[in-house]
């Protein structure tokens, strides 16, 4: 018991939901919960199934004091989160922390993101890779593409943001509200940066450690890239424009 | 524009666009066609049919609009109404999507608070 107090020190903020949403994470999934658990044991977790194939819901249901949200159709990942905005929302949580499914977000670096929500002050705190710690290992280009979104952002409003696509974030009651409403389907992260910026509200970043990925492939291959590009490029521009809410 | 001696292309345009106005007709009124996108079928159907009766309106249009072979012309705007049929098409699957979307989300929330409160009432009655 005491080797855990020293690896991840317990958080104290009440009111946390933990999203973790999860498609075909069978082999993942309970790692993830177990972790989270053990760093964050007063936060209150929600695993979002996003309509998996496989057993993700009964692996998911064996952790225990869990909450299981099974999604009757596949939404993808962004109507996945939207749906643990919403619940944030309506249960009236303070703070929502997403958790990848797929064991890459380390539980152990949220107190990080909940420090510096705390100390800026900002609505939402994304975790970055590329902050302050270089190691972490990238395809050529996925690092183009997230030189491309860093000079795009800088640009558009103004704010440094090394790492966009990181769905590693904190956010607070007010960026819940917003994001409960407006959340893009497809790939959601960049674009929410845009919104919460428009709703003059405040956005900052903090370096993480991440994992490697153990099982499972990422969802944005090769051929699919230049296609994830141009969309979120795309919704990134219209999201700019946008004046009517 | 008067009726000509009707030649066989004529004669399939004709039965073609009023066999499009019957089925639209009868769809909507078996409710499997909603009103709403019924009228774009309706202006479809009416316009082959116009065209295959006056033959000559289709040469007087080309010749407006500076085309040279009147088929074409005839083309031309039937792919126009085309584009603007698939727009429209988006538009609304764009709609169902996003009405979807809600619903599933409001159905697993619901769902997820139903087990909740069933874990809860078979506590009590233990």
């Amino acid at each position: 018991m005491q080797k855990d107090i020293d690896e991840c020190s317990y958080m104290e903020i009440e009111k946390t939901l933990i999203v973790i949403p999860a498609f075909n994470e069978q082999h993942n999934i309970l790692k993830v919960i177990r972790d989270v658990q053990e760093c964050i044991p007063k936060a209150d977790i929600l695993v979002i199934n996003d309509c998996s194939v496989d057993s993700t819901s009964v692996k998911a249901r064996m952790a225990k004091g869990v909450k299981v949200l099974d999604l009757p159709c596949n939404l993808g990942i962004g109507g996945a989160v939207q749906t643990g905005f919403k619940y944030a929302n309506a249960m009236g949580y303070h703070y929502m922390v997403q958790i990848d499914g797929d064991g890459q977000h380390i539980p152990k670096e949220v107190e990080k993101l909940s420090n510096a929500m705390e100390q800026s002050g900002c609505d939402m705190v994304i975790g970055s890779r590329f902050l302050d710690i270089q190691s972490y290992r990238s395809t050529w280009g996925r690092r183009i593409g997230i030189k491309v979104f860093y000079l795009l952002f800088r640009m558009l409003i103004n704010t440094k943001i090394t790492d966009s696509t990181s769905g590693f974030r904190i956010y607070n009651k007010k960026s819940i509200e917003v994001l409960s409403k407006y959340y893009s389907s497809d790939y959601p992260e960049p674009d929410a940066i845009i919104v919460l910026k428009k709703h003059r509200l405040c956005i900052c970043e903090v370096g993480v450690k991440m994992r490697e990925r153990e099982h499972g492939e990422s969802s944005i291959t090769m051929i699919k890239s230049p296609y994830y590009m141009a969309k979120v490029i795309l919704s990134i521009l219209l999201s700019c424009t946008r004046t009517r809410w | 524009m008067e009726v000509r001696n009707i030649d066989n292309i004529h004669l399939i345009g004709l039965i073609f666009s009023l066999t499009i106005l019957a089925s639209v007709f009868l769809m909507v009124r078996q409710r499997m066609l909603r009103e709403k996108y019924s009228l774009v079928w309706f202006l479809i159907g009416f316009f082959t049919l116009v065209m295959s009766i006056f033959k000559d309106l289709m040469d007087w249009f080309a010749n407006l609009i500076g085309v040279y072979y009147a088929p074409s012309a005839f083309f031309a705007i039937l792919i126009t109404g085309a584009y603007f049929l698939l727009l429209n098409m988006s538009v609304s699957i764009s709609g169902l999507k996003t009405y979807n979307k809600n619903l599933t989300q409001e159905l697993g929330m619901t769902k997820l608070r139903l087990e909740e409160v069933e874990k809860k009432l078979q506590s009590r009655e233990l």
